[in-house]
């Protein structure tokens, strides 16, 4: 190769997440939009293809469904909520875990490899959810006042220390708890997706432009790691719709409870 | 699914490391803010620090209180 032809190599940034409209005009419908309403489509179809025919022995369809309604059901709002009232949330609780699921898992899938909450207006919207959800039904159940004291009065706390204590636990209880949620979510989702461009497009630069043979190989080896990461960066997707999921559903808990 | 109903289901920690976490911020964030807000008003520059001290250590016993002792 002739060492004038090598291009610079542009690192991938934020810009590369600034995706143009899929129909020129239609500003606002773009991929994580796109990805988002077929996530949507999807869900639907499956839980209803699973649930449409209900038999003892059930097919493979409702089997599938069934494990994975059961596995939101018992091990996330069931534990978190306690066995009293969490049935009332099962809907929402399972809806959220397999639309975060969905769009994180969308950042794998050959062809969209889009995660839609690395667009942070998502993860905000997300959190603000189940935000007004889990006040909402603390306030509902315990009254304006009666829900502030529980979220504001620690149990166990001397009464000395009190005082002190207060600020921490309203900031943290409201003000931190949706903020760390949509960061939590957003941040996973941007920064595995930004490696694995980094990893993916050095490669190519390092195979294809940089124009030594030594780093060819070099190149091959680096394309060979965004592989690994682009494994581990699927094992993240799930982790963060679950981690999100079963922290709305222990808040949504702790707004129902009696005490502390 | 005839499956039993667990009364009492071990609950689940999972998220407890998180929810650890967001104390630790809201612990700094209000002492040191308030500690912000008294250096500006007051010209000093030594409340931030002393802020952002006291709140992570006020956390640390709040959730020594919270889930050290169960």
């Amino acid at each position: 190769m002739i060492a004038g032809v090598s291009t610079e190599f542009n690192p991938p940034g934020p810009e590369d997440f600034q995706l143009p409209p899929i129909i020129p005009g239609v500003d606002w419908f773009t991929k994580p939009v796109l990805v988002a309403g077929l996530s949507v489509v999807l869900i639907v179809w499956f839980f209803y293809g699973a649930s449409r025919k209900s038999a003892i022995v059930p097919s493979k369809l409702q089997f599938a469904g069934e494990l994975g309604y059961n596995f939101v059901r018992n091990s996330i709002a069931r534990d978190a909520i306690g066995s009293q009232d969490y049935m009332k949330f099962v809907p929402y609780l399972c809806g959220l875990f397999f639309f975060i699921l969905l769009n994180n898992v969308a950042a794998t899938i050959p062809l969209v490899q889009f995660p839609t909450f690395s667009h942070i207006g998502w993860a905000y919207s997300a959190a603000i959810l189940s935000w007004v959800i889990y006040n909402g039904v603390g306030i509902r159940k315990h009254g304006l006042l009666g829900y502030l004291k529980l979220q504001t009065m620690p149990a166990g706390v001397p009464l000395w220390l009190l005082p002190l204590m207060i600020p921490i636990e309203f900031i943290s209880n409201i003000v931190v708890r949706p903020i760390s949620l949509s960061l939590r979510l957003f941040a996973n989702m941007f920064a595995g997706h930004i490696l694995l461009l980094v990893f993916v497009l050095g490669g190519e630069y390092l195979l294809l432009h940089a124009g030594s043979i030594a780093l060819s190989g070099v190149g091959v080896i680096t394309l060979l790691m965004g592989l690994a990461i682009a494994g581990l960066e699927l094992f993240v997707q799930c982790i963060q719709a679950y981690i999100f999921v079963v922290l709305s559903a222990q808040y949504i808990g702790g707004a129902l409870a009696d005490e502390h | 699914m005839s499956q039993q109903e667990d009364p009492k289901p071990t609950p689940n920690t999972s998220g407890d490391g998180w929810r650890v976490l967001s104390y630790l911020i809201g612990g700094i964030l209000i002492y040191g803010g308030i500690g912000f807000g008294l250096d500006r008003w007051l010209g000093t520059q030594f409340l931030l620090p002393v802020g952002i001290v006291l709140g992570a250590g006020l956390t640390i016993l709040l959730l020594h209180f919270r889930y050290g002792q169960s």
